[in-house]
């Protein structure tokens, strides 16, 4: 048993490359090699595989030829394939077939070594020669060893300024030779390090989650902890952390510290520049942060009649107009009000066209410094939540509404252009408005009147619905065709659907479905429902109840009592059993036949007000 | 710091070559790059040169000690990119007198793309103790072209690789000579500059010039003459970028010129290789 070591070196890998070889590399290696991976060592400048207890000798192997009958048709072309005579073939379980003896270790690996090279599969990849490979970035050395014997290549490379080129003695003292050449292969243990180092610091932050890139930006991690000037704290926390995390992928440490991980350097060196470098970018901010400040809130809400939405969605101010009028339908107060009006303001500051990620944020602020109440800026600054399908939701109920009139006008407006999401295409991230919007609804407990969501809105809204509740999509399906008003409703219904116990469901399902297929199937029903055209007593008793829980049930849906509104419609349940017993809707009278026709529609639009029951199979 | 670097490139092949005589947004918009570059006859090309960039938008009324409407990049385009390319790029590093030991330099993925010339490529922002001082890129496409032999560009933002090695917080402060600071040289500059960018340039006068540009630029493809038909595509693209700072254009309107500039350029850098509609091979 021996020890491998392959390493393909590169020009700096891309965070992302190094996560997604890190996670192609034990398959390919066990297709490669048939092993497993002992260990998978990456960095920015390597992708490393070691292999203990490797045989060196790789497996004898049966290829099974034709069937012995086909002797005569197909020996000849399957031992040619395999370089042997006919003769040599031996016969295993009525098949024919050579046993092709293994390889020494050192003899296959070069093949497989350029196999592994191009069988990873990136995202991104570039080509430098003309050697036809493409990687995410340019290899510039290979190694592969057999314990001592170098097969490919003939040695690595460690620090790139305080190391130079490493002999590896023996494959096993790989990760030692290393990590006396300043590397530390092992992303866990760089992990660990940097952690541990940042938190000898302080209390550290990583609000944009920048941790897993700085592991493969750094080969030998050294945490070196900054300060900026107090005066910088004026500006929005937000700015400064998305600053100190965006720019130089350093962690805030709160106030005016930070935290930076470098790659080597002396730290009272980087330090300083690290200082100098976060200075020069806050003082940036800070230049676009007063100007803002100096326009005000207010003023910046003047100048979006320049400003476009999106195209053919008019301007800012147009938006913001349409916005006021949605806070209203919404049920929203005097705050909410405000908040809209400024809502879209923060799209003329400077600040955000430096910063986009932190619209709303940055009006919020200009809000709060323009002295309007915490109801108004804080709804602003919530206003883009959720932003994640498990973002949290606004916290204040003036963020809620702001935050749900925002996505209604969004998905409105680009449904209205055209610009319904296909496949994998979402660019203006309808999907997430929509998610939004129900989670408002739902978890959030906004009332949203399904109104307001115009033509195939109202759908693309619901539909989401399929995969946020835990009610099964048939379900969800129904209730989505109920007379509810509220988006909310839709589902709550289908909860409280879902969730009935069957020998209450059963009666009102098996009531819907009996009545409309029946009165669905016949032609000519009568316009209105004749009272005195019910001759049978069953029949009168339905259209009785009828007109007794037809506007329960409605107003129930109303209240949002769902309970309540299916309770009603029980009551149906027996009547129209015994209704369908002695009753025959095809009566020879054609008058009468008619009327009952029409009656099985009215309870079909009855029972129909809790939705398209027909949907939910049994 | 530039003799520093002429030197440094000039005594590893490159032609040093002269800034160009047209508004650019950046170097490599310049024919010793982007010609370069793009043609598939010529297999071998180094340069370097300093580009003054012209960036409208970028105009701080010299308020704003970082941000200018004009300023210096240091141009470097080898084709083919050599093996040890990264380790002349940090020798150049060295020749500035910047210790590799003693600071914190590295590769930090960075990606290029030119919307208006077509154009992409893969590499790097490089960081001085976190100081953005050079753009490195593999191209892959010009034109909308894929490119047989693959340059590497860098391109060093001279400004930036000044305030990182002489320690200042504001390039206001450079110094540019002894005595002499940037900002008395350039100050002046901005602030009046900026004014005519955001405030006094015709806005009719440039959707004629734009519209003149692309018209003369169609023209002279049409003629076979693809470089001076070159020069039209950059000044119709300057006119556009002006037009931008004056807020003259919407998103739309900006999306639909910049298609326009895009086209041209596709139909140049076509006409150029002299594939006219193929890729070469």
């Amino acid at each position: 048993m021996a020890t491998l070591l392959i390493e393909i070196g590169c020009e700096e890998l891309p965070a992302a490359a190094c996560r997604e070889a890190g996670t192609q590399l034990p398959e390919l290696c066990r297709r490669a090699l048939g092993v497993d991976p002992t260990q998978i060592l990456i960095t920015s400048r390597r992708l490393a595989v070691l292999v203990d207890d490797i045989p060196e000798q790789t497996p004898d192997q049966w290829m099974k030829g034709p069937p012995v009958e086909m002797r005569d048709k197909a020996a000849a072309g399957f031992a040619k394939r395999h370089g042997v005579e006919v003769e040599e073939l031996e016969e295993r379980d009525g098949a024919l077939g050579v046993e092709i003896s293994g390889r020494a270790l050192a003899e296959v690996l070069p093949e497989q070594v350029d196999a592994l090279l191009r069988s990873l599969s990136f995202s991104k990849t570039m080509r430098w020669d003309d050697s036809g490979i493409r990687f995410p970035r340019p290899v510039r050395w290979t190694l592969a060893m057999v314990d001592s014997k170098r097969v490919v290549g003939e040695r690595s490379y460690g620090h790139r300024f305080t190391s130079g080129p490493v002999e590896i003695p023996e494959a096993s003292a790989y990760l030692d030779a290393l990590r006396a050449a300043d590397v530390e292969p092992d992303p866990a243990e760089r992990r660990r390090q940097i952690v541990e180092a940042l938190d000898a610091v302080g209390e550290w932050t990583d609000p944009n989650r920048v941790l897993e890139e700085v592991v493969y930006l750094v080969e030998k991690p050294i945490v070196i902890d900054g300060r900026f000037d107090e005066r910088y704290l004026q500006l929005p926390s937000r700015v400064i952390e998305t600053t100190i995390q965006h720019h130089i992928r350093a962690f805030p440490l709160g106030a005016n510290r930070f935290a930076f991980v470098a790659n080597g350097g002396d730290p009272e060196t980087v330090r300083a520049g690290v200082e100098n470098v976060v200075e020069g970018r806050l003082e940036d901010a800070s230049f676009t942060f007063e100007r803002d400040v100096k326009v005000g809130i207010d003023g910046l809400a003047e100048r979006l009649g320049s400003i476009t939405f999106f195209a053919g969605g008019g301007t800012y101010a147009d938006k913001t107009a349409r916005l006021g009028k949605l806070v209203e339908a919404l049920g929203g107060g005097e705050a909410a009000l405000e908040a809209a009006r400024l809502a879209k303001a923060d799209q003329a500051s400077e600040l955000v066209r430096e910063f986009p990620e932190l619209e709303g944020h940055v009006g919020g602020e200009y809000a709060k410094l323009a002295g309007y109440p915490e109801a108004v800026s804080a709804a602003i600054d919530e206003q883009y939540l959720p932003d994640a399908a498990d973002a949290p939701l606004p916290q204040t109920q003036t963020g809620r509404v702001l935050s749900a009139a925002d996505k209604i006008d969004t998905l409105n407006v680009s449904f209205e252009l055209g610009h319904r999401p296909t496949g994998s295409r979402d660019p203006y991230g309808l999907r997430r408005a929509a998610i939004g919007l129900d989670r408002l609804a739902t978890e959030g407990n906004l009332s949203i009147p399904r109104a307001l969501l115009e033509g195939e809105v109202t759908e693309f809204v619901e539909e989401r619905f399929e995969g946020l509740l835990d009610a099964p999509v048939e379900y969800v399906r129904a209730a989505r065709r109920a007379s509810v008003r509220d988006l909310g409703g839709v589902a709550r219904l289908a909860q409280a659907l879902a969730t009935l116990p069957d020998e209450r469901f059963a009666p009102i399902h098996t009531a819907y479905t009996r009545a409309s297929r029946l009165a669905e199937k016949e032609e000519g029903a009568a316009s209105e429902l004749d009272p005195a055209l019910l001759v049978d007593q069953p029949e009168v008793a339905v259209a009785q109840a009828l007109e007794r829980v037809d506007p329960q049930i409605a107003a129930a849906l109303d209240a949002g009592d769902f309970g309540a509104a299916v309770e009603s419609a029980a009551e149906l349940g027996p009547l129209l059993d015994t209704f369908f017993e002695d009753v025959l809707v095809l009566a020879e009278d054609s008058a009468v036949r008619a009327n009952r026709l029409r009656l099985l529609l009215n309870v079909r639009d009855t029972l129909g007000r809790l939705g398209e029951l027909s949907q939910i199979p049994r | 710091m530039i003799g520093a670097l002429q030197d440094y490139w000039a005594n590893r092949g490159a032609v040093i070559m002269q800034p160009y005589h047209t508004e650019l947004g950046a170097g490599t918009s310049n024919p010793a790059t982007f010609l370069r570059v793009l043609d598939p006859t010529l297999k071998e090309w180094r340069a370097a040169y300093v580009e003054p960039v012209i960036r409208p938008t970028d105009g701080r009324y010299g308020e704003n000690p970082f941000r200018f409407q004009h300023y210096f990049q240091y141009q470097v385009i080898l084709k083919p990119a050599p093996d040890d390319v990264l380790d002349q790029y940090f020798g150049s590093l060295e020749a500035l007198g910047i210790d590799l030991r003693k600071h914190d330099v590295r590769l930090v993925e960075d990606d290029w793309e030119q919307a208006t010339l077509g154009a992409w490529g893969l590499g790097w922002e490089v960081w001085c103790d976190g100081m953005e001082v050079t753009q490195f890129t593999y191209f892959q496409q010009l034109g909308g072209i894929d490119l047989e032999v693959i340059p590497a560009e860098m391109t060093y933002g001279l400004e930036r690789l000044a305030l990182f090695l002489q320690g200042k917080q504001s390039v206001f402060d450079l110094e540019w000579a002894p005595g002499v600071s940037w900002g008395d040289v350039y100050r002046e500059n901005e602030r009046q500059w900026s004014r005519y960018n955001y405030e006094e340039a015709p806005v009719d006068v440039l959707q004629r010039r734009f519209d003149e540009h692309e018209a003369e630029a169609g023209e002279l493809l049409d003629k076979g003459l693809p470089l001076p038909a070159y020069d039209q595509v950059l000044k119709s693209s300057h006119a556009l970028n002006l037009l931008d700072a004056r807020g003259a254009v919407s998103v739309t309107e900006r999306a639909a010129y910049i298609g326009r500039v895009r086209k041209l350029a596709r139909r140049f850098a076509q006409l150029y290789v002299g594939a006219d509609g193929n890729a070469p091979d």
